[in-house]
């Protein structure tokens, strides 16, 4: 028996509608007027169509649509319904909510949401007990093995090969959660087989990937607490605490259902920061995201993939829905737009969080130590995420993997980091560990891996009955952590969980036999050496060859690995001859999706919650002047604080993927001393979202790290935690390959001792003198200038590596001294747009004189100019500049002033707020 | 003696640090207690002087903002709360998902637990919103807690997404007759306005906030709890930036000491 309750909102054609069971009529009459609506501006009707005062005429009559979560995908509203429904003395069966449309034309997502046709007969999935299947695989030919792994597994004939021979020689066959287990543990998402493999690049064996970042990190350890360990890299803060941070990319299921793939993106990161060590406390959240320009034409999307201004925008509001909804302030960001991101996405979110140093590592589990999950209910939801993310999007990615979507629940998460951060001050705590990819069986397989661990998965909670058991042990339902403890502990920690609503169930314990033994109630549904699923795996060899190699191979010209009609040597491009000219290429510039004014996304985000944020995402007299980096301060009666920033060019590693590298990592550190950071007191992450890693891609992603590593050198700071994401590419049926472009991802964070000794990049004064100081280099290669003009350009700027860390240091004592009014970081769309984004935050103009600048440049050439590691700072006059910047490159471009112009001398004279107009249009256009 | 606050918590409740803090440094005794703790009877109402609901998304504000709390409230704590109310030097203060569960309790903005007279709606902008507006203290509001800052216009950080206050007109006329406005949404001329983003949701003749009869009982969206330092300001580089959140909270704190 099912009450359907119809609540509409005076003013509005939506009904949201409510089926309650196991109730009768006159409950629902009660929970409609108590709960689901209020008489001040809604109306309800039970178990009858709502009648609809205010509808236009034209739509009376036009059939009504219902869209409502398939079964089996998680209502969040539902636990919530239940609750308030029992508080009111009324008990439901089950509950579930949806919408009645009468728009013809309803937009939704046929993966998690459906069209409801008839009325459901009960809301309880109620399924057979799916058994455990026995896989017979040793005897199967080659072919057979990769058909098995196919679609499923992701795992190559080798790593199939390496398991039938584990099961060959223990005489038995796997069954199907052993066999799911391998391949979660084996999936490049989880094993980063890539950046594990030994590389043959041109010809030459060369170290592993990762072996690179480590061992040149590690050597910077003065700041490092923990690196690569665990689920966020923690370095030193100040008061015995440390500071971590996690970025992570969430490009595949994002790609195919933008708001749950945020929403789970987000909750994920979050959970890597609540499960570093004994638990630290989310403080802030970064959000980075790469599409195809919003404006592509609709025969250039591939098939199977969706337009990019709907991505932005259900992106967008998966990570307001998640992140304000958790109370984490989202503070740091960018969105970046290039045709080839068509292919797939890149979504990046990035946590940071806080923790005291006793509780920054995990300790050693013991033998008898308990297993215990906590959080959500697992469903079916989210199976195979891990593996299927680990391959490349193809035109049938959406209807194979539609189960690796899902929705999150930030209360959920909330509620469980509540009680955990309260469990860990009373000591109860040995160790924590996110439930993601792979789910449990990745979670509970890495904690086990050198003591054994036996767990009956049978004591999971579920949300609906049915699972097989290798589906619990894999599914990747949101919200989850694995807690372990003494058993001591366990009513202690019971307790806290009831106190926040938290559900949480023993799986198993520590048992010292150095196997992986799951059961299912009585029944052995795998029995894995611990030894064979952690180091079993074999070690990839993979070929590296530049394009300059691969194209005397093919006998193709260098270029033809890229669009040559792009490729411009600089000197071809004609300098803007009028006024007019001058300023519709600005105009253009400054509309460039990559350099428009992101306000209206950012004002989607809570950015001021826990009140912790003491340099805001914009200031100046209308505060919509751009800042370079959020400047926290995690106690509120602390004078000490966090800088947290980024950078990243999705173009220029086309172009050479070192510079390009060297450009994003230099950007990001920049981000960091614009504020008043210093870089000393820094540590990184780095993020490679790259296409399939073919030979040529993986020879770019060689230099990539390379230039990282190069980068560490330079500066004596280490990278304390990163990620590899290297399946960015789609192939289609007919062969067509499109690849995104490689992409590295620079995330800085680290510790200032005084936050008052910080600056924005608002103009503060008229007349005082605006400087660019740092080096630049003329080449405009891959620059906003170039793109607005259809060309990317042959060489990029490169930085002066060896001169930064004394323009970085000479920008930082400016502004610790507070002798800098203002500072702004040179960056896409270059020195001009550097110094209008100050002039809008400063609500003033500027004078510009390009004479002091090198004679031999164009106008074109110093203005648009974007090399990394360059700073445009406001002083109060030449003595101060000189003092300031006298060992260093600098140079004196010219005086704010009242009126709001920028004049460049000779060249032209525009007004700002015509030039804003151009600037804040784009986003406001899309999300208005 | 510092005043004894509770600041109450539900699942979702995300700014009870920030509020615990801000009445911290205004010289109460702020302790952060989870609605269960209530209900199972390990903390009592009758221990508090002030009643603080923080922001936040209370069981992720499903149905619609702070329902779920604001029932759970009503159901077990009719009683208490009334007789928290009818003491005279109790103070109650919800800020943003707080107010939103004071007004769907019936506390604001006629003490009528169990009736909802006012809502608090989606914005007309249709989503969460996240910046500075300026608000106008009401001259004649009966806000216990205003002192000092009548008529003063004042910047607060909102962040919320369903923050429009609505009424039927009658209703509306008898909270603006009794003086029950506490502070409306201005413009740069400090005006009343009902344009975006000055007035960041569209709330019926701009009101920000409303108090009940007594002024002990004080509803608004905007957050002075995230404005008690001045850093906490964008603009605190520009200079001529004064703390406008702390004297909020001083003044409740002064007001509960001051009741013999």
């Amino acid at each position: 028996m099912i009450q359907k309750v119809r609540v509409q909102t005076i003013g509005q054609q939506n009904i949201k509608v409510y089926r309650l069971e196991g109730i009768l009529e006159k409950d629902a009459k009660i929970l409609a007027e108590k709960l689901l609506s209020e008489s001040i501006n809604q109306r309800y009707a039970i178990n009858r169509p709502i009648h609809l005062e205010g509808v236009k005429a034209h739509l009376r009559g036009v059939a009504v649509i219902e869209i409502a979560y398939k079964p089996g995908v998680m209502n969040p509203e539902v636990t919530s319904i239940m609750k308030a429904a029992s508080d009111l003395g009324i008990k439901l069966i089950a509950c579930d909510s949806s919408m009645e449309y009468l728009n013809k034309k309803v937009s939704f997502n046929p993966l998690i949401e459906h069209i409801v046709t008839e009325e459901p007969q009960t809301l309880l999935i109620k399924e057979k007990q799916s058994q455990t299947q026995i896989i017979p695989i040793r005897n199967l030919n080659d072919k057979e093995l990769l058909d098995l792994s196919k679609d499923k597994l992701f795992l190559n004939l080798e790593e199939m090969q390496t398991i039938q021979k584990y099961f060959q020689k223990i005489n038995r066959d796997p069954t199907d959660l052993e066999l799911e287990t391998l391949a979660q543990t084996w999936s490049e998402h989880s094993g980063h087989k890539t950046f594990k493999a030994k590389l043959i690049v041109d010809g030459k064996e060369k170290e592993p990937l990762i072996q690179r970042i480590k061992k040149e990190a590690l050597k910077h350890n003065k700041n490092i607490v923990s690196a690569f360990e665990d689920n966020s890299g923690v370095m030193d803060f100040y008061d015995g605490f440390g500071i971590c941070g996690k970025v992570e990319t969430h490009n595949a299921p994002s790609a195919i259902e933008p708001y749950g793939g945020a929403m789970t993106g987000s909750g994920g990161v979050f959970r890597d920061i609540a499960a570093t060590g004994k638990g630290a406390k989310n403080i802030a959240s970064t959000d980075i995201f790469c599409f195809a320009p919003v404006d592509l034409p609709i025969e250039k999307l591939p098939q199977g993939c969706l337009p990019p201004e709907y991505l932005l925008k259900r992106v967008v509001a998966g990570v307001r829905d998640y992140g304000n909804r958790m109370g984490i302030s989202t503070n740091n960001g960018s969105v970046h737009f290039q045709e080839d991101f068509r292919a797939r996405p890149t979504v990046i979110v990035g946590a940071y969080g806080i923790v005291p140093k006793k509780y920054a590592l995990k300790d050693k589990p013991k033998i008898g130590d308990l297993i215990i999950c906590v959080g959500g209910r697992t469903g079916r939801d989210g199976i195979h995420g891990a593996t299927f993310s680990s391959g490349e999007m193809t035109e049938r990615t959406i209807e194979v993997h539609s189960s690796a979507v899902q929705i999150g629940n930030a209360i959920e998460e909330k509620r469980m980091f509540d009680a955990l951060l309260e469990a860990r001050d009373r000591d109860l705590i040995r160790l924590i560990q996110d439930v993601g990819g792979g789910g449990f069986s990745s979670a509970v397989g890495e904690i086990g891996e050198s003591l054994g661990v036996s767990v009956d998965i049978k004591n999971a909670p579920l949300k609906y009955q049915g699972l097989a058991p290798w589906e619990i042990w894999v599914s990747e339902s949101q919200e989850r952590m694995v807690v372990v403890l003494e058993e001591k502990n366990l009513e202690g920690f019971k307790d806290l969980c009831k106190k926040h609503n938290v559900e949480m169930a023993v799986l198993g314990k520590f048992d010292g036999s150095k196997k992986l033994n799951v059961t299912f109630g009585e029944e052995v549904v795998g029995d894995l050496d611990m030894h064979f699923l952690h180091k079993g795996l074999p070690k990839r060899i993979l070929k590296a060859t530049s394009p300059v190699i691969l194209s005397t191979a093919k006998n193709l010209e260098i270029n033809e690995f890229r669009d040559p009609s792009l490729i411009v040597q600089d000197d071809k491009i004609e300098e803007p001859k009028t006024e007019k000219e001058w300023i519709e290429v600005l105009k253009k510039v400054l509309g460039h999706g990559n350099v428009c004014s992101k306000e209206p996304i950012v004002r989607m985000y809570d950015h001021s919650v826990q009140g912790t944020n003491d340099l805001q995402p914009f200031s100046g007299v209308t505060l919509d002047g751009p800042n370079d980096s959020p400047v926290l301060r995690p106690f509120l009666d602390k004078k000490y604080g966090m800088v947290i920033s980024h950078g990243l060019n999705p173009i220029l590693n086309n172009i050479d993927p070192y510079w390009g590298s060297i450009w994003a990592a230099t950007e990001s550190l920049s981000n960091f001393v614009a504020v008043g950071g210093d870089y000393k007191e820094a540590c990184l992450i780095n993020n490679y979202i790259w296409p399939f890693p073919d030979e040529e891609s993986l020879w770019s992603l060689d230099r990539s790290v390379d230039a990282v590593v190069d980068f560490m050198k330079v500066f004596q700071i280490p990278v304390i935690s990163g990620k590899d994401s290297l399946s960015s590419t789609y192939r289609a049926a007919n062969g067509t390959i499109i690849k995104i472009p490689p992409t590295l991802c620079m995330s800085v964070f680290g510790r200032i001792l005084d936050v008052d000794k910080t600056v924005t990049a608002d103009f503060k004064k008229v007349g005082s003198t605006i400087l660019l100081v740092g080096k630049t280099d003329k080449s405009l290669g891959g620059s906003i200038y170039y793109q607005v003009n259809n060309l990317e350009g042959n060489s990029l700027p490169k930085v002066d590596l060896k001169l930064l860390s004394e323009v970085f240091t000479a920008v930082n004592n400016a502004i610790t001294n507070g002798k800098a009014l203002a500072v702004h970081d040179v960056s896409e769309g270059g020195i001009i747009s550097t110094i209008f984004e100050m002039c809008v935050g400063g609500g003033m103009g500027a004078d510009i004189h390009l004479e002091g600048v090198k004679a031999h440049l164009r106008g074109d050439q110093i203005l648009f100019n974007e090399t990394a590691g360059c700073f445009i700072v406001e002083v109060e006059n030449k003595k101060v500049a000189e003092r300031l910047f006298k060992n260093i490159p600098y140079h004196i471009l010219g005086e704010t002033k009242v009126d709001q112009k920028i004049e460049v001398k000779n060249l032209f004279k525009a007004d700002v707020n015509d030039l804003k107009k151009a600037w804040q249009e784009p986003m406001r256009r899309c999300f208005k | 003696m510092r005043p004894k606050v509770l600041v109450l918590k539900a699942d979702g409740t995300n700014r009870d640090e920030e509020m615990a803090f801000a009445f911290k440094i205004a010289g109460g005794d702020p302790k952060i207690i989870h609605v269960n703790e209530l209900r199972n009877g390990s903390e009592r109402m009758e221990n508090f002087q002030i009643l603080a609901l923080p922001g936040g998304f209370a069981y992720g504000d499903d149905i619609v903002s702070g329902k779920i709390l604001a029932i759970e409230l009503t159901s077990f704590f009719a009683e208490e709360l009334r007789k928290f109310i009818d003491r005279k030097d109790t103070a109650i203060l919800g800020i943003c998902n707080g107010f939103q569960v004071l007004v769907r309790t019936g506390l604001l903005p006629f003490r009528n637990v169990g009736r909802m007279d006012v809502t608090l709606t989606n914005n007309d902008s249709g989503h969460f919103e996240c910046r500075w507006v300026k608000v106008k203290v009401n001259k004649n509001s009966r806000s216990k807690f205003l002192r000092g800052l009548e008529e003063r216009i004042i910047w607060y950080p909102v962040a919320h997404g369903e923050g429009k206050f609505f009424t039927d007109n009658k209703t509306l006329k008898k909270i603006e007759d009794n003086n029950l406005v506490a502070f409306r949404y201005v413009d740069n001329n400090g005006n009343q306005t009902q344009n975006y983003p000055a007035n960041p949701n569209g709330s019926l003749n701009a009101v920000v906030g409303i108090s009940d009869e007594t002024g002990r009982i004080l509803g608004m969206m905007p957050h002075p709890e995230c404005f008690v330092r001045v850093e906490q300001h964008p603009n605190w580089r520009r200079g001529k930036v004064k703390v406008m959140g702390l004297p909020l909270f001083e003044n409740i704190v002064e007001f509960v000491k001051g009741v013999k």
